[in-house]
């Protein structure tokens, strides 16, 4: 066997290294993590962790989202608890721009307060 | 409504190859001509799924197999900050190859598939990463040009069609800035400093740099399949053009610092404003791809080392009855 | 001072290699996710010794912390036996990790009201650290402990291997009596006793047997395979001793 330029691989034995494939769901579920920067803002989704539980789950993601982030909170939340619409519905949100009756832009109070001024009307 | 879907078994997926709705395929194509990223839950083209599942699949395994050249020095960083960067460094690889595994689950093929076939050979890794560290001077390297190299890349990546791989591209990015820096760092106190350090660090440059000109891959040949990959912002930028873009950027960074680079003919065509090269030996590219460079073999064994030992812990936590869903995003 | 210098330069000693052997696994790791938990440890553990060996240097006039870390013969370091074991097999190394980190914690809180404040000031601001590494140590102990024949198994050989040298932990220094006297530290004597409190319970819940240590000193001197690790560690500064890097 060569010896490597790696001292740590010296030490490990790499006969016989190669062993049975890894098995199906030998990697663990996953978690859907979510990640607070700051108190007072909204939790983020940031990505996954493969944990065999959900105290696992906060310990990977502590590290795997937070060791650089700005962190103040995290939540983990198994994948397969999370329901989505599909993205075959998303012509179901198309017309939401158009309801401006609903928006603060929808009014234009500036306007008509200075076309009343400019008709000289009395208030009786 | 979903819930999650399951992992498509190895060697079931083409068993339902369908011809692509020329409706969907349409609709498809406009969203991405528009500027809309696609997402895993997106009707999508066979070919765009298996194509991307390929690209962000080597992309990680590269990462994970990156963490081995530059492991070969953790243990002997000459000092603090060297120690802790270092570490760092190998260390985010590891989490990048997290990132992209994920992002490849979310197309349907699961993390221990993929990890399967990079053992196997079946699956392959960047080039680059077949090649020793001979010396310390080879980790400034590294940390400098491979991952400028690497940033190149996935910078140009990062526009690209798929959602969760832009994604993860963005974290990635954002890290590998700290480890452009800490390179460059190192690789400069080596070129600044006595006399051993800067022959050490010459030597190691002449060493890399024809993996260093493998790295973007052959010049691409013009075909239907690389034009269909642009259309669908798979492929965003020639191979060429990303190593135009690299030699561009820090040819000139090696060079402001006394060094030299192995090729007589390597200088920039004022004129057409073009780098010109030696033409590198693509054969050695194909054969060291294939098995035949000078680490293949040991970083293969040492990942087998750690999926087989570690193998008792997973096996112990591993309840039989969970099945693994696809990730959505 | 020189029983502050010395109980600062063990405490540093033993973070540094514990920190050192533990970042051998980056890359090696039984799953990606752990890999990276394990990383950020070491990494927490020499960033705890740079920061003894800086209030070394700053407060009580040893060299400068990269010079005193990485130019000592190892016949200079003050670390434990427990520490400069190779990493074997992941059973070894998380067994160690939690017998010598719960000595942490508690060495640690008892220095938050050290007599010497820059070390109480130091054990105040790295508590939050220490108390992620007790979390993870914990978390992994109940489980590979409980789960199947073979973690039970191997969990228990490693704990009835390793915990006679988790005893060169508390070997107590030249100067103990000073330290306790002058309310720098509670001693190690009364570390050991309430480390083997904390870590009992613990263990059994995780289905494993304590076994009574007959003889705790057996491993005090430590360094006795010391060399080549410091030889490794220091193979690129000697490379050329003059130089930046």
């Amino acid at each position: 066997m060569e010896k490597s330029l790696d001292p740590r691989v010296n030490r490990l034995d790499l006969q016989n290294a190669a062993g049975q494939p890894v098995a199906q769901d030998e990697n663990w579920p996953t978690w859907e993590v979510f990640h607070q920067k700051k108190r007072g803002e909204h939790h983020i989704h940031v990505g996954i962790v493969h944990a065999a539980d959900e105290q696992l789950a906060l310990l990977f993601a502590k590290e795997q989202y937070g060791r650089r982030l700005k962190c103040a909170n995290i939540w983990v939340i198994k994948s397969s608890n999370v329901f989505s619409l599909g993205y075959d519905d998303e012509d179901m949100f198309e017309t939401t721009p158009d309801k401006i009756y609903r928006e603060a832009t929808g009014y234009k109070v500036r306007d008509k307060i200075n076309a009343f001024k400019k008709s000289n009307k009395t208030i009786v | 409504m979903y819930g999650g879907g399951f992992f498509i078994e190895p060697g079931k997926q083409e068993a339902n190859a369908v011809a692509d709705d020329p409706i969907k395929l349409a609709e498809f194509q406009a969203k991405i001509d528009r500027g809309d990223k696609i997402e895993a839950q997106d009707w999508m083209p066979a070919d765009y799924r298996k194509q991307l599942i390929r690209m962000i699949e080597q992309h990680a395994h590269s990462e994970i197999m990156g963490a081995l050249p530059e492991g070969t020095w953790i243990t002997r960083a000459p000092n603090f900050k060297r120690k802790l960067a270092l570490i760092a460094k190998v260390q985010d690889e590891i989490g990048h190859g997290q990132l992209l595994y994920a992002a490849a689950e979310t197309l349907g093929k699961s993390r221990e598939a993929m990890i399967n076939d990079m053992l196997s050979g079946k699956s392959k890794y960047s080039n680059v990463f077949n090649y020793p560290a001979k010396t310390w001077a080879d980790v400034t390297v590294i940390g400098f040009l491979i991952d400028a190299a690497a940033i190149v890349n996935q910078v140009i990546n990062a526009k690209g069609s798929y959602g969760p791989y832009c994604r993860a591209l963005e974290r990635i990015c954002y890290e590998e800035s700290f480890h452009l820096k800490q390179g460059h760092d190192a690789f400069i106190d080596l070129a600044t400093g006595t006399p051993k350090q800067r022959a050490m660090l010459q030597d190691a440059l002449n060493r890399w740099w024809p993996p260093i000109m493998h790295f973007f891959g052959p010049p691409d040949k013009a075909s239907i399949h690389t034009e269909k990959l642009m259309r669908w912002k798979v492929k965003l930028a020639s191979n060429d053009d990303m190593r135009q873009q690299f030699l561009d950027s820090y040819v000139p960074k090696i060079q402001e610092l006394g060094l030299t680079l192995p090729d007589p003919n390597l200088k920039k065509n004022e004129a057409t404003g073009k780098w010109e090269y030696t033409e590198p030996d693509w054969d050695l590219f194909f054969r060291v791809i294939n098995g035949e460079g000078p680490c293949n073999k040991e970083r293969i064994d040492v990942r087998a080392w750690a999926e087989e030992h570690g193998r008792w812990v997973r096996h112990a936590l591993m309840r039989k009855t969970e099945k693994t869903i696809i990730p959505f995003a | 001072m020189q029983h502050i210098k010395e109980l600062l330069t063990k405490m540093a000693d033993d973070d540094l290699i514990i920190g050192h052997r533990n970042s051998e696994w980056t890359g090696l790791g039984p799953i990606l996710e752990e890999d990276i938990s394990f990383s950020s440890m070491a990494q927490d553990k020499i960033g705890h010794a740079l920061g003894l060996y800086t209030i070394l240097n700053t407060e009580l006039k040893e060299t400068d912390p990269d010079k005193f870390a990485f130019h000592r013969k190892e016949t200079e370091f003050k670390c434990c036996h427990l520490v400069e074991l190779p990493i074997g097999e992941y059973d070894f190394s998380v067994i160690r990790h939690f017998l010598f980190d719960h000595a942490e914690k508690l060495r640690y809180e008892s220095l938050q009201s050290s007599s010497f404040e820059p070390l109480a000031k130091f054990a105040k601001k790295i508590h939050g650290e220490i108390k992620y590494h007790i979390f993870h140590a914990d978390s992994w102990i109940s489980r590979l402990g409980n789960a199947n024949e073979e973690s039970k198994s191997r969990m228990q050989s490693a704990l009835n291997y390793t915990l006679p040298y988790a005893f060169s932990i508390f070997e107590p220094g030249e100067f103990e009596d000073r330290l306790i006297a002058e309310k720098v530290f509670i001693g190690e004597k009364a570390l050991q006793v309430q480390w083997l409190e904390k870590i009992t319970p613990i263990i059994e819940a995780a289905g494993l047997k304590i076994t009574t240590v007959k003889n705790p000193t057996e491993h005090y001197g430590g360094r006795k395979g010391l060399k080549p690790l410091i030889d490794e560690m220091t193979e690129v500064v000697r490379f050329d001793e003059t130089a930046n890097w």
